[in-house]
């Protein structure tokens, strides 16, 4: 075990060594990584924050509950203190209208211009209903997520026939992430080949310019781990520096991109900030651009080793 | 502890650069292989240290047979073998320390300790004033001796040195077969393949090849006698 550290220490300790001989080099290639790098950790950046932020968007939900048409009308103007109760539990600022069928008709008389067709009915096929507007609890907002269950309880409620929360918003946000998280797994997927290959390409030279060493390693009794190691720890290297600067891009392009975002909340009243990744995906990402930069090494190492015999 | 049983090797090509070869050499003994270029010399030294394979015989180092061992078994024979090659084999943009250190830093030793041992080889090949010296800064001769006590610093049962006096005048010369004598004199099987025949009276046998047959051994006192 500790023969097997020191040599991951040796192999680490000549990365290093490399690095610093072709310091210069080894700083154009972080450059070139991490603006490759920036594009999809902006990107994730951006969906992380929307995601956090719709998940708490400020909005006024309406629900709409439907007694059954067989419901008294003194049964269904009844139901207003258990609807209350059980919509005051999430939020004080609450308004509830009881919508008789008649009104209800009339309504749709005027805005669906359909009266005629309704007219032939010869009767009302509306029921009597509720209408709930959720508004802000002292400055808090309700989830979707305590929307949906308000909905339930609702719907336990008797002779309650249907309740219906207008969502469509909502689910067109959803649907609008689901896109840019598909479009983000892919940006992600075709830059993390272009870390690759710029990883192959700078291990290539590397393992070209250290051709006599290897040979003379070979001839002294190097493993062929013994050989690879250095030149996978330098790619992991490149991998991690490149990471790292590119994280910080993105956290200093915030500044002004944030500066421009609080003018356009302003606008709407509302204070919205976009934060940099926080510590846990950070280092995830710091990982995976470690790992790109090894693949990169790995796959260079094996086939120019192959090549130079 | 080296065999050459009906050894052939034979290039792409059909070039025979070894045919038939059967020979044994002992622990501790100092042979020379003599024989004019293309004889054959240099590709039985590569047989040994498993750079190149038999196509056919068997040959075995060590207990080692190189016609099967695994290419991952290679560096752990390499290890109790000592290279002397014709260039020098140095690496150039390390210090003459640097590199005496790492046939013991490829086997994980301590950095601590792969110093001390590099530090006292180079002392017995008389250059341990010159320890932190660039290669290119040596002249030919001792670069060759930076090269024995790189070959000599893992403690190897045998050294191979193919051509190591070529391009050095004679006293250069001379201290390399005195380090190399000195480590076959400690017990370390010797063979080295040269063409200069100042020295072979230090030899415990000669083996005389030729189109890479086996013409011939001798003890250094004695006349070639045909195989």
């Amino acid at each position: 075990m500790n023969n097997w550290l020191r040599q991951h220490a040796f192999a680490f300790g000549s990365a290093l060594n490399l690095l610093r001989k072709g310091f210069g080099n080894f700083l154009f290639n972080v450059l070139v990584l991490s603006a490759t790098l920036a594009l999809p950790f902006a990107g994730l950046t951006v969906l992380d924050n929307v995601q956090s932020i719709s998940s708490q968007f400020a909005v006024d939900p309406e629900i709409s509950v439907f007694m059954g048409l067989d419901t008294p009308r003194e049964k269904a103007a009844a139901l207003e203190p258990a609807i209350r109760r059980i919509v005051q539990a999430e939020s004080r600022n609450v308004d509830i209208s009881f919508i008789s069928r008649e009104k209800a008709l009339e309504s749709l008389n005027q805005k669906s211009g359909i009266s005629d067709v309704i007219a032939t009915l010869g009767v009302n096929p509306l029921p009597d209903g509720y209408l709930i507007r959720i508004g802000r609890n002292e400055g808090n907002t309700v989830t979707f997520a305590r929307i949906e269950d308000i909905g339930k309880q609702l719907e336990k409620l008797p002779n309650v026939q249907k309740v219906q929360i207008d969502s469509a918003w909502i689910k067109r946000l959803a649907a609008l992430l689901r896109v840019l998280q598909s479009a983000l797994i892919f940006l992600a997927g075709t830059l993390g080949l272009v870390v690759i290959a710029v990883t192959f390409n700078t291990i290539r030279l590397q393992v070209l310019t250290r051709v006599d060493e290897i040979a003379i390693s070979r001839l002294v009794g190097a493993t062929r781990s013994f050989i690879r190691r250095p030149f996978y720890y330098m790619g992991a290297l490149l991998g991690l520096a490149a990471g790292t600067v590119a994280l910080g891009m993105v956290a200093l392009a915030l500044l002004p991109f944030n500066a421009a975002i609080a003018d356009l909340a302003r606008l709407y009243s509302s204070e919205l900030q976009f934060a940099p990744l926080s510590v846990l995906p950070s280092i995830l990402m710091l990982l995976i651009s470690a790992a790109l930069g090894w693949i990169g090494a790995v796959l260079s190492v094996n086939r120019h080793l192959r090549l130079i015999g | 502890m080296i065999e050459f049983e009906n050894v052939s090797r034979v290039y792409e090509g059909g070039i025979t650069a070894l045919k038939d070869v059967t020979l044994s050499i002992s622990p501790g003994e100092l042979v020379f292989l003599s024989g004019h270029s293309g004889a054959g010399k240099s590709t039985l030294l590569k047989l040994i240290a498993g750079i190149e394979r038999p196509s056919s015989g068997t040959l075995t180092v060590n207990g080692h047979d190189i016609g099967r061992i695994k290419p991952t078994g290679i560096p752990f024979l390499r290890r109790n073998l000592g290279l002397i090659l014709q260039q020098h084999h140095l690496l150039m943009d390390r210090s003459i320390l640097a590199n005496v250190m790492l046939p013991l830093l490829v086997t994980g030793e301590l950095k601590s300790e792969a110093e001390k041992r590099a530090r006292a080889a180079l002392e017995k090949v008389d250059l341990l004033d010159r320890s932190d010296t660039l290669p290119a800064a040596l002249s030919g001769g001792e670069q060759q001796r930076a090269a024995i006590a790189r070959a000599i610093v893992n403690r190897p049962q045998i050294i191979l040195a193919d051509e190591p006096t070529t391009s050095l005048d004679r006293e250069s010369a001379k201290k390399v077969f005195d380090a190399i004598t000195f480590f076959q004199s400690a017990g370390v099987t010797c063979l080295i393949a040269t063409h200069d025949d100042q020295f072979v009276e230090r030899a415990s046998r000669v083996i005389h090849l030729r189109q890479g047959q086996l013409t011939g051994t001798s003890s250094s006192l004695t006349p070639a006698v045909t195989a």
